[in-house]
């Protein structure tokens, strides 16, 4: 195993949160959490790996209550686990992250991982409570085992995300939801960007609620998913603004989507996300001009391939930027985050609380950048 | 409060924000928990961003405590100024500074009332989801607070996921701004970290709510049983059959009884023993399947009446019932002691008949209204707080239920908050070291502890040292009121204008 072109000195798989804590009370050195390690590439670089800790092993659904629509998993259950689990009780979670099927609930979750789903929510939308071993060995936890729950401090919204500087997660409570009684997807190839800007911008403004929305360019495809009802779904497909649409339904349909996710990792290998509006999408993209980019247009965010530090660094002094893939040199000079000074100082400080010494992931938050 | 403060205060946001009145304290003791009350030194009313900021640093200077406060609606005391201070109250922060119809979303500052974002982008056919039942009085800051919820978050999510942004005045009285406006956390999710974490982090001055486009159609049932056992039932085979409700509330037949007898009448079937008022919402098309199919589930387990609001006036008169039913309870109770646990919603039964015999124990009646979708009990102990002995007896009844309910697998709350309210309860769900992890962060974004003290964390002071239930009584009140009517002319400041 060999992240950011280092090499942990050793590699620890503990098999129960126990063991986890124990590993985690023994170790003085620099720890690194992984899980599948399908998306090592996030973050900032990382600087130091004396002991990773494999958390596959920690694969337990440990309890799955259909009737409440909760889960309780241990970090290292894949998606695709996780979904196999539900399907009986046609039920599932929604999230399709491009980092793909075995990917670990913890990483995902650690990355705050993303795909199409995305106009639906994240992972911490479906998050209800956490259990995570700090740098220290000690275990705590956060949230419940209920659907709705407001005591005590939501702790998974800061673990989150946090690329595993903050703690260890070791187990994921999570709410679920019935599986869509109908699922379709609506597929167009425009003539240019302006044309699928303009069938977008239509789509945006008409009473359509789709489930995904995104925009692939440079061939200017345009993928909508409607998820519902089945007499909904029909409505709006019938409703769709005219175009020459391609529909695809049942078994292939989920086969298309696969396509698009792999089509993700062909981009390019520096990804970005930029984070603007869902009106000023077409607008990143004619004013940038990426090689290629997947936009989740309903949610104002566009991911593209760029080539440049500079190209990054001009995209930042207009939009939030978040660096999801480059070279490790280019991570350590334009940073991955380059959060804003009142947010870094905020991080900087959790950071501190949870782990003094900097032994969780060093560098690969923001112990590894500057503020912008 | 020394006056070298108050003078402080009064130049740095004008005489007229700053009142130490003892009378007009009296309104400051409580929120809407009002066992419990302990009146501020101060309460100020800054008009802007600046002024709280302002007010902040100079009670940092002093190592003063003090706390934000909305509407005061709030139910387990994260308003009330246990340690006295300086309350800094942001109604006077009410505007809608904008609304982006394109993008679906607002910018309000914290003193703007739930209902009125929804009333004022109604136009352009969106609204704002979360609808606690005060919706029509709580402040949006208050819900970011508290990470609100409300019969419909059931199917669209808390408080939490419908903020996007925030501007907000830390501890120190550094002005920060959180988030965009695509609610995009990058790395931690430090919005995600402040919304409910009760006025105990920051205090939020600027809000970015996301706006949802209306439902094309709703359809609103009320099904009415004569046990609660198949009334619980439908809830589990509504959620089993993969429908997801925009809400589904329980009454129970004293709340039934309670509401019609008050203004908020909604024509609920008195000899009930429970009522389920259920609502989906969406497209037109697929929705009459939807409702046949939940009218099936309910008529299958024995509900004796299924009705269908046949129009708007209708659902509304069945939305104001269940939204009127706290205030309903004064036709049938003095006081009342609003509960708040969460449990799976499979144990439904088991708990209600739990809460039953607890009830006939202490020989206090419990009303019963709640979200059932998601398992989120209100039980209502009704009581008389002129009698310490029913005073006495509620929060051992409080203590017993929730001991029950997180027995059962459940949580504290799941809306109104911690507060002091059940600040004692923590450790029934959280060990040391969980406890120990929340206060490490509380002293990242609070390090002097003097924001919203002595809330959240176990004291184990006991309600007598936290303000005494009671401590102003009614009869104290109005002589003051009166005193203050025919004695004295009220200080302009008390009709401050609203900007």
């Amino acid at each position: 195993m060999t992240i950011d072109g280092i090499t942990p000195a050793k590699i620890l798989r503990p098999e129960s949160i126990d063991e986890l804590s124990q590993a985690l009370r023994a170790e003085t050195g620099a720890i690194v959490p992984v899980g599948a390690a399908t998306q090592t590439f996030f973050g900032n670089p990382l600087r130091r790996a004396d002991c990773a800790l494999d958390l596959t092993r920690l694969s337990r659904i440990t309890e799955y209550n259909p009737a409440d629509l909760t889960i309780h998993v241990e970090a290292g259950v894949t998606l695709e686990q996780l979904q196999h689990a539900l399907l009986e009780n046609k039920q599932f979670l929604p999230l399709d992250p491009w980092n793909g099927p075995r990917a670990t609930i913890g990483g995902i979750a650690a990355a705050n991982a993303q795909g199409p789903f995305r106009a639906t929510g994240t992972i911490r939308d479906w998050i209800i409570g956490m259990k995570v071993v700090h740098v220290d060995g000690r275990i705590s936890k956060t949230g419940g085992r209920v659907v709705k729950n407001v005591t005590g401090y939501d702790l998974a919204k800061l673990y989150t995300g946090s690329l595993g500087t903050l703690v260890v997660i070791a187990e994921i409570s999570l709410k679920l939801r019935a599986r869509f009684a109908r699922t379709a997807t609506a597929r167009v190839r425009c003539e240019n960007a302006a044309a699928a800007a303009g069938l977008l911008s239509a789509i945006r403004s008409s009473p359509l609620n789709p489930v995904s929305c995104e925009w692939v360019g440079p061939e200017n495809a345009v993928w909508i998913r409607f998820g519902e009802h089945p007499s909904a779904v029909d409505w709006q497909l019938r409703n769709l603004p005219a175009a020459d649409w391609q529909i695809i339904e049942g078994a292939g349909e989920s086969a298309e989507w696969e396509k698009l996710r792999q089509h993700y990792h062909e981009l390019g290998s520096v990804m970005l996300r930029v984070i603007g509006l869902p009106g000023t999408v077409s607008e990143i993209v004619s004013e940038y001009k990426p090689k290629a980019w997947i936009a989740h247009v309903l949610n104002g965010i566009v991911l593209m391939a760029v080539s440049t530090s500079d190209e990054i660094r001009a995209i930042r002094s207009r939009y939030r930027v978040v660096v999801e893939k480059a070279p490790v040199e280019m991570r350590r000079e334009v940073g991955t985050f380059a959060p804003a000074p009142a947010e870094y100082d905020l991080m900087k400080k959790m950071k501190e609380a949870f782990d003094p010494e900097g032994r969780l992931n060093p560098g690969r938050h923001v112990d590894g950048e500057s503020s912008k | 409060m020394r006056r070298e403060i108050i003078d402080r205060l009064e130049r740095a946001l004008g005489a007229a924000a700053v009142t130490t009145d003892d009378t007009e304290l009296l309104v400051y003791e409580c929120d809407a928990l009002a066992i419990f009350k302990n009146k501020p030194d101060a309460v100020v009313f800054p008009a802007n961003t600046q002024q709280v900021a302002e007010a902040v640093r100079i009670a940092n200077e002093y190592r003063i405590p003090f706390l934000p406060r909305g509407s005061g609606t709030g139910l387990s005391g994260g308003a009330m100024a246990i340690d006295g201070g300086i309350i800094i109250e942001l109604q006077r922060m009410n505007r809608i500074l904008s609304v982006d119809v394109e993008n679906r979303f607002a910018v309000v500052q914290p003193g703007v009332v739930n209902i009125h974002i929804s009333q004022a982008v109604a136009p352009h056919g969106l609204y704002y989801a979360p609808d606690p039942s005060s919706q029509s009085a709580c402040s949006i800051g208050g819900n970011v607070a508290e990470n609100a919820g409300g019969p419909h978050c059931l199917k669209y999510g808390m408080t939490t996921n419908h903020i996007l942004a925030i501007e907000a005045v830390l501890s120190t009285g550094e002005v920060v701004r959180l988030g965009n406006t695509a609610g995009e956390a990058c790395g931690m999710d430090l919005v995600g970290a402040i919304v409910g974490s009760e006025g105990t982090f920051a205090i939020v001055t600027e809000i970015t709510v996301r706006l949802l486009p209306k439902a094309q159609a709703v359809k609103t049932l009320l099904a009415a049983y004569k046990s609660f056992e198949e009334c619980s039932q439908t809830v589990s085979d509504i959620v089993a059959g993969g429908i997801v409700p925009a809400a589904l509330e329980f009454m129970d037949d004293k709340t039934i009884v309670a509401v019609e007898a008050s203004v908020y009448r909604a024509g609920y079937p008195l000899d009930a023993r429970a009522v389920l008022l259920i609502e989906v919402d969406g497209f037109s098309d697929g929705l009459n399947e939807t409702a046949a199919e939940i009218i099936e589930i309910c008529r299958r387990n024995n509900a004796y009446d299924v009705r269908v609001a046949k129009d708007e006036e209708e659902r509304a008169r069945l939305w104001m019932g269940r939204k009127g039913s706290f205030g309903a309870m004064g036709r049938i109770s003095p006081d009342m002691m609003v509960m708040d646990a969460v449990i799976p919603r499979t144990r439904l039964p088991e708990v209600l008949a739990e809460i039953n015999r607890i009830s006939e124990q202490y020989q206090l009646p419990v009303a019963n209204v709640f979200h059932a979708g998601d398992g989120n009990l209100h039980p209502l102990i009704l009581f008389d707080s002129r009698r310490q002995d029913q005073v006495d007896k509620i929060l051992t009844m409080g203590e017993e239920i929730m001991r029950f309910c997180v027995g059962v697998g459940g949580a504290l709350s799941g809306e109104h908050g911690v507060g002091c309210e059940k600040a004692d309860f923590m450790e029934m769900v959280f060990t040391e070291s969980d406890l120990q992890t929340m206060a490490n962060v509380k002293r990242v974004f609070n390090p002097s502890g003097l924001l919203n003290p002595s809330k959240i964390f176990p004291t184990h002071r006991g309600c007598t040292e936290i303000g005494r239930p009671g401590t102003t009584s009614t009869e104290e009140i109005g002589k003051r009121v009166e005193k203050m009517l025919l004695g004295q002319k009220p200080r302009a400041h008390s009709v401050l204008p609203v900007r």
